[in-house]
């Protein structure tokens, strides 16, 4: 394909928490720093940032990429900034691998920033704004309620319970009581989940990652870079994405078809045949429990409606056949828009390289997906990685 | 109707009328809360320095953004500077005009790299130059609040 191949050499995360005193630019550094300082690079050797934030309405900064740049290390470098929602993460991993496989710069500082507590009273009210202003708009739509409405989509299509689905909320949040970034690690059982407030029925308060702060990065790499500075890089073998329309309320919610397009595309650039037995460790993204079943199966890691059985079975635990969320995933880890992708990144780069300590699948894993997904339930972005 | 018709006003057509509900706090940060303690409790404006790049931020950063390096030396750096430019604004943000027109200047805090944009007090417009020398004036210690605007004006020296 004539793209030069691209590793990633080091990863940084800040702590994810519910208000940080660190400005957004003081996130970045702090992720931006540990990456760099993780592969002994300094500043000086990046060549170029690719900066993922979510929307700008979080930090309530209109021109947030720029404004981030040089806590991202951007300063007087080129930097760019995408966009795609929730997606954000994994496609500015995406957007940074472009940047060194196509033979433009060899090393490309990856960083993602979310600050969502300076909106107030909740951040949930900057997306009031992402809907449609003449038809979805005035009926005060939030983000709860367009879920729920696929959540019940999805439960009914294939005869799903809450309590099926509620195993990952359980899974996830135990998950993070051995992540050290970790901002809701718990303890928890189906019934609790069951038990909690309910926010817009079926969803319910545990059923829901948090709005947090955090920052995440990691350096990416050309191969002869890579092989000069460590014995285990991690390679980016396959990447994809895919759009599906706005008009959300015209698809059939029950399943994510650009999910399927997106890793379609990354697993046919990475020679993948048979995503279900090749890939080894998962994190699909799971801002709700039921999203992560419901990218299980467009990222065919399972059959349609098939998720929830794995999940019961203890296939998806950290020392099941198929680990997903191994981190705590965003239930359990938190979910600062943009850097949650990107955490998912560096849990696989950490699992690959047989760095991720407590939270370490056994088996040593040589091929692992992370996977991202937003905007208007429209987006889905993966990465295949592999040692 | 469309492209080629000329509409004056949109409320001609119909229309959904709608605002932007939004609300923030925004934490002054880790190096903010050095620079807006100093200001409120001391009357001191701080800045930090790099010495590998020899630059010093003011306002202060946790980082320079040249090295990377962390910044953890917080000095006093006085609060004299001078006019690098000016303004003088005559409207206020809706449109409207100001009952009287006000100087806004960036100031060049001396002896560092930075500097900060503020207001100019006690100086008629007609008398603003580039280069002067001016200092911050705070509001008495009891008003201060830990804000840019505990910093009342500059004035020149």
């Amino acid at each position: 394909m004539g793209m030069r191949r691209v590793a990633i050499v080091g990863a940084g995360l800040t702590k994810f928490v519910r208000r940080a005193q660190e400005t957004g630019k003081e996130l970045a550094y702090e992720a931006a720093k540990m990456a760099l300082d993780s592969c002994e690079l300094t500043l000086e050797d990046v060549g170029c940032v690719s900066l993922g934030t979510a929307p700008d309405a979080f930090d309530g900064v209109h021109m947030k990429g720029e404004y981030l740049s040089d806590g991202a290390g951007g300063w007087r470098k080129p930097v760019m900034r995408p966009y795609v929602g929730g997606g954000t993460g994994v496609f500015n991993a995406i957007h940074g691998w472009f940047h060194v496989a196509s033979g433009l710069f060899d090393i490309c500082l990856v960083v993602a920033e979310e600050k969502m507590s300076s909106c107030y009273p909740h951040p949930a009210g900057a997306f009031l704004t992402i809907f449609d202003h003449t038809t979805e708009q005035p009926l005060k739509p939030n983000l709860i309620w367009i879920f729920a409405l696929e959540m019940r989509r999805y439960m009914e299509t294939y005869g799903i319970s809450h309590r099926d689905i509620a195993l990952v909320s359980v899974k996830n949040k135990k998950n993070a009581m051995d992540h050290p970034c970790a901002q809701i690690p718990q303890e928890i059982t189906v019934d609790d989940v069951l038990n909690s407030e309910v926010l817009a029925d079926p969803v319910h308060r545990l059923d829901i990652s948090p709005t947090s702060d955090g920052a995440a990065a990691l350096v990416l790499v050309a191969e002869h870079i890579a092989k000069k500075i460590t014995d285990k890089p991690v390679w980016i073998d396959g990447v994809g994405w895919n759009v599906d329309t706005a008009y959300w309320a015209t698809r059939d919610l029950c399943y994510p078809r650009y999910v399927e397009k997106a890793a379609r595309m990354a697993y046919e650039m990475a020679g993948i045949k048979e995503p279900h037995k090749e890939i080894q460790v998962a994190e699909p993204y799971d801002p709700f429990d039921y999203k992560e079943l419901h990218h299980m199966e467009g990222l065919l890691l399972c059959g349609k409606g098939e998720a929830p059985r794995l999940t019961a079975e203890g296939v998806t635990a950290r020392d099941g056949n198929l680990p997903t969320c191994p981190s705590g995933g965003l239930l359990g880890v938190g979910n600062p828009i943009a850097a949650s992708g990107v955490m998912k990144i560096c849990e696989i780069f950490w699992q690959l390289r047989g760095e991720a300590g407590k939270r370490q699948v056994p088996g040593k894993p040589k091929v692992g997906l992370a996977q991202a997904w937003g905007d208007l339930m429209q987006v889905g972005t993966v990465i295949v990685m592999k040692v | 109707m469309g492209i080629t018709e000329k509409i004056k006003r949109n409320i001609d057509m119909t229309s959904w009328k709608d605002k932007i509900p939004v609300n923030y706090i925004y934490t002054v940060g880790i190096a903010g809360e050095k620079f807006f303690r100093e200001i409120k409790d001391n009357g001191k404006i701080v800045g930090t320095k790099c010495e590998k790049c020899e630059v010093t931020f003011v306002p202060p950063k946790i980082y320079c953004e040249r090295c990377f390096s962390r910044l953890e030396n917080y000095i006093d750096v006085g609060t004299k500077g001078t006019v690098h430019t000016f303004t003088i604004c005559y409207e206020n943000v809706d449109g409207t005009k100001k009952e009287e027109p006000t100087i806004i200047a960036m100031v060049k805090i001396d002896g560092t790299d930075g500097g900060l944009v503020h207001w100019l007090g006690e100086i008629d417009s007609k008398d603003v130059e580039i280069g002067m020398s001016v200092e911050a004036i705070f509001k008495a210690k009891e008003e201060r609040e830990g804000s840019i605007l505990d910093i009342k004006y500059f004035k020149p020296t």
